[in-house]
């Protein structure tokens, strides 16, 4: 079935120039700092007391004193879209 | 007449040139297509009889178109045993002038030979044919003997002008079918010879001569002298 | 690649694969395949510019009015509102999605979670497609950069995930159908490849047997009326020639050994007894003559028998001419109409005054005169014979009728064979071939040949036959 490869290798074609875009960029680490300028940005929210964005944002805390950055940003930052109503 | 005979079986070669002889011509007899040419393009015949097929390269069609082609017009009779259609066709379309199939009866070569080689004239059309007291009037297609006037039927009167153009040769029933009804076929019964009994009916009713006789064995022959 | 190198090669690869690959089945199976394969391609193509297309410029669309809400931003408020509403935004993302950087003129980063510009960074490109890693992830991003008035540069991404997660889907889709085409490429030739075999087994079991002598079996007909069908149909019509013309050759040899050997040896035993004769010179040539006579009947006999031949094998289709009957049927009923006046029979005639043909002259006239022969054989003195013929739509109809002893009906469908004669016929003279003859030039003119009664004489006892031809014009 060799015609049949050869169909085929346009495909990879596509797929192996898209993923080669040279070096790497990378974001800024996320870090306990960033979990607390978070949090201090919900705290004077008037949302902030109620309800999911109470709960997320205490879960995100925790999640962040415990080493899960990551997991901790994206509920504090779901808390504070919570509060502000989006 | 001398005549050239090309033919390469010894036994029908000499059959052949002994009647031919017996019958009062000078025969030469070659067996092969290269002397026969020699001979016919170096020497004068009044006729060449020649095999079609022929051994030594040049076969009788050859022959005759080699001939033509140098301006010989000396009669030619084919004598083959090819018998189909398109032989016949391409033996008399190389120049030859008659076409006889073997195995053949003696008087059948001989009357073709004679008639061929006593062919008339084409420059002197004749406009009157007469044998004896018959007279055949040909503009007015009137048959008439002793100065009394003979009814006959259009294709009667063709076949008595065929006899009388040949008065004194033998005419073969194939001879007339082939020239007065212009066929070639096998009859299976002699049709002929009704249609000749009765133009004889007509032409002797009357007379004590007849002029229209059967040879044996071979045809017809009109001729004065009984 | 000539047929001999063909057989060669597939005599070095006898496998079953071999077999598989080298079959006409797997070669359409193949086509078929490819062609599935481009279409599904060009589907694929259009589908991919449809989706992954239309979720790029929604992106791009999304991030340039970002990044120029924030530029007027910064050219109202400058550079820290702008860090503000960066940070705001970057709070705000809870799919973690988005990418913001904000340098100063001198390339010191501002504000945003990008570490700096891409390394290919001119001030003229604006978009650019970058690797990105977030926090050990790798993925790709677009990016839009905006060169502010005072040279600071806003720079504004998304993740492209989305379309990553589609791209690989699609091609995972090909690839897969792709396999399955291939998979049913094969089992399709296979299965293609037994059913022509299959279709085609009749034909060549049939064609093998003939090939090992015996001329009789036929391809079987599915009746589905198919290509395969009309090829044995064409096999079977090539076959039922053959099979005629072997006939014409046995039945020349049969001629041969039947009717040539009687003559050949009836002019034998002549001959031999004008041996024992030989001192009574009358009984000699007596007995000579009737020799001759005997060969010539033998001639005659063997002329008839290869001029069948010839008008079978169609060999004298080149004498065929435009012309017209009627002055043929006047010769061949002047010819034979003498004749039937001798034996005090009438001959009846009626054709109309033009009757145009194309066909052999003097093969036809050979026809009309055999049967004319026939009839004056057959009819008793006194009776009448008739020859008439006349125009029918597009063809000349030929009739021939006698008041002669009739055939039976079982002799109709024998006659025509050669040699064949009707038991009453055995007395009058006559080859048996003539019957023959007219049947085969009938046939060479694309004609029928059938027989009818005759006209019955007073008595009743004679039922007469007319024996009539029908030759298409054209």
């Amino acid at each position: 079935m060799v015609p049949c490869t050869f169909l085929l290798l346009p495909f990879f074609a596509i797929s192996a120039t898209a993923m080669d875009g040279g070096p790497e960029l990378r974001t800024l680490p996320q870090g306990v700092a960033y979990c607390q300028e978070l949090a201090g940005r919900l705290a004077p929210l008037p949302g902030a007391a109620r309800e999911p964005a109470r709960s997320l944002a205490a879960e995100g805390s925790a999640l962040c004193r415990d080493g899960h950055v990551r997991t901790g940003v994206a509920k504090l930052r779901r808390a504070l879209r919570a509060a502000q109503g989006r | 007449m001398r005549i050239l005979l090309v033919e390469d079986d010894a036994e029908v070669g000499r059959f052949v040139k002994k009647g031919l002889q017996e019958a009062g011509h000078t025969v030469e007899h070659v067996a092969n297509g290269r002397e026969g040419l020699f001979m016919a393009a170096s020497e004068n015949f009044d006729l060449l009889v020649l095999d079609r097929m022929l051994p030594g390269g040049i076969d009788g069609v050859r022959l005759v178109e080699t001939l033509r082609g140098q301006g010989n017009h000396t009669p030619v009779l084919f004598l083959s045993a090819l018998a189909g259609v398109d032989d016949r066709v391409k033996g008399l379309k190389a120049g030859g002038d008659d076409y006889l199939v073997k195995p053949f009866a003696f008087a059948e070569l001989l009357a073709r030979v004679e008639a061929l080689g006593r062919r008339p004239a084409v420059d002197a059309p004749a406009t009157r044919l007469r044998i004896a007291d018959l007279e055949l009037d040909l503009l007015s297609r009137t048959v008439s003997r002793a100065g009394k006037r003979i009814d006959v039927q259009p294709r009667e009167f063709r076949l008595l002008e065929h006899l009388m153009r040949h008065a004194g040769q033998v005419v073969t029933r194939t001879m007339l079918l082939e020239k007065v009804w212009d066929y070639h076929f096998d009859p299976q019964t002699n049709v002929i010879d009704v249609h000749v009994s009765r133009l004889r009916q007509k032409l002797d009713k009357g007379f004590d001569r007849p002029l229209i006789h059967t040879v044996r064995n071979a045809g017809y022959m009109i001729r004065a002298e009984p | 690649m000539p047929p001999l190198a063909m057989h060669r090669r597939s005599r070095q690869h006898p496998g079953p694969l071999w077999r598989l690959l080298s079959s006409a089945g797997f070669r359409f199976a193949l086509l078929f395949a490819t062609l599935f394969l481009l279409a599904g391609l060009a589907f694929t193509g259009v589908l991919w510019w449809g989706t992954a297309g239309a979720l790029d410029r929604q992106i791009d669309a999304a991030i340039r009015a970002d990044a120029v809400a924030l530029a007027e931003r910064w050219r109202d408020a400058g550079d820290a509102a702008v860090s503000d509403a960066i940070g705001e935004r970057l709070a705000l993302d809870a799919e973690d999605q988005t990418v913001y950087l904000l340098t100063a003129p001198d390339g010191q980063r501002l504000a945003g979670n990008l570490e700096q510009l891409p390394d290919g960074f001119r001030p003229d490109v604006q978009w650019y497609g970058i690797a990105l890693e977030r926090d050990g992830i790798s993925g790709e991003a677009r990016l839009f950069v905006l060169r502010l008035s005072d040279g600071s540069s806003l720079a504004v991404g998304r993740d492209i995930g989305e379309k990553v997660r589609l791209r690989a889907l699609l091609t995972e889709g090909l690839a897969w159908s792709a396999g399955v085409a291939i998979f049913f490429a094969f089992a399709g030739a296979w299965l293609l490849r037994r059913a022509l075999e299959a279709r085609l087994a009749p034909a060549a079991a049939t064609a093998a047997l003939i090939a090992g002598g015996d001329l009789s079996p036929r391809v079987p007909l599915s009746g589905h009326e198919d290509e395969f069908d009309r090829l044995g149909q064409s096999m079977n019509t090539m076959l039922d020639r053959i099979a005629h013309l072997m006939e014409g050759v046995r039945g020349v040899s049969d001629a041969i050994a039947h009717d040539l050997r009687t003559p050949i040896a009836r002019a034998r035993s002549r001959l031999e007894e004008a041996l024992d004769a030989a001192d009574d010179p009358a009984a000699l040539k007596g007995a000579l003559e009737r020799g001759i006579a005997d060969l010539d009947n033998v001639t005659r006999v063997f002329q008839a028998v290869l001029r069948i031949a010839e008008v079978e094998a169609g060999a004298r289709r080149a004498a065929f001419a435009p012309l017209d009957l009627v002055p043929l049927l006047v010769d061949a009923a002047d010819l034979y109409g003498a004749t039937a006046e001798e034996k005090g029979q009438a001959l009846h005639t009626a054709w109309p005054a033009t009757l145009p043909l194309t066909g052999d002259r003097d093969l036809l006239l050979q026809a009309v005169a055999n049967l004319l022969d026939n009839a004056v054989k057959f009819t008793p003195p006194g009776g009448a014979i008739s020859l008439e013929a006349s125009w029918q739509e597009d063809a000349v109809l030929v009739r021939v009728s006698d008041e002669g002893p009739g055939l039976s009906q079982e002799d109709r469908s024998r006659v025509g064979e050669r040699f064949f004669r009707a038991d009453m016929a055995r007395a009058t003279p006559g080859s048996g071939l003539g019957l023959s003859l007219v049947r085969a030039v009938v046939q060479l003119h694309g004609g029928t040949l059938w027989f009818e009664d005759g006209q019955p004489d007073e008595g009743g006892d004679r039922p007469g036959l007319a024996v009539c031809l029908r030759l298409p014009a054209a």
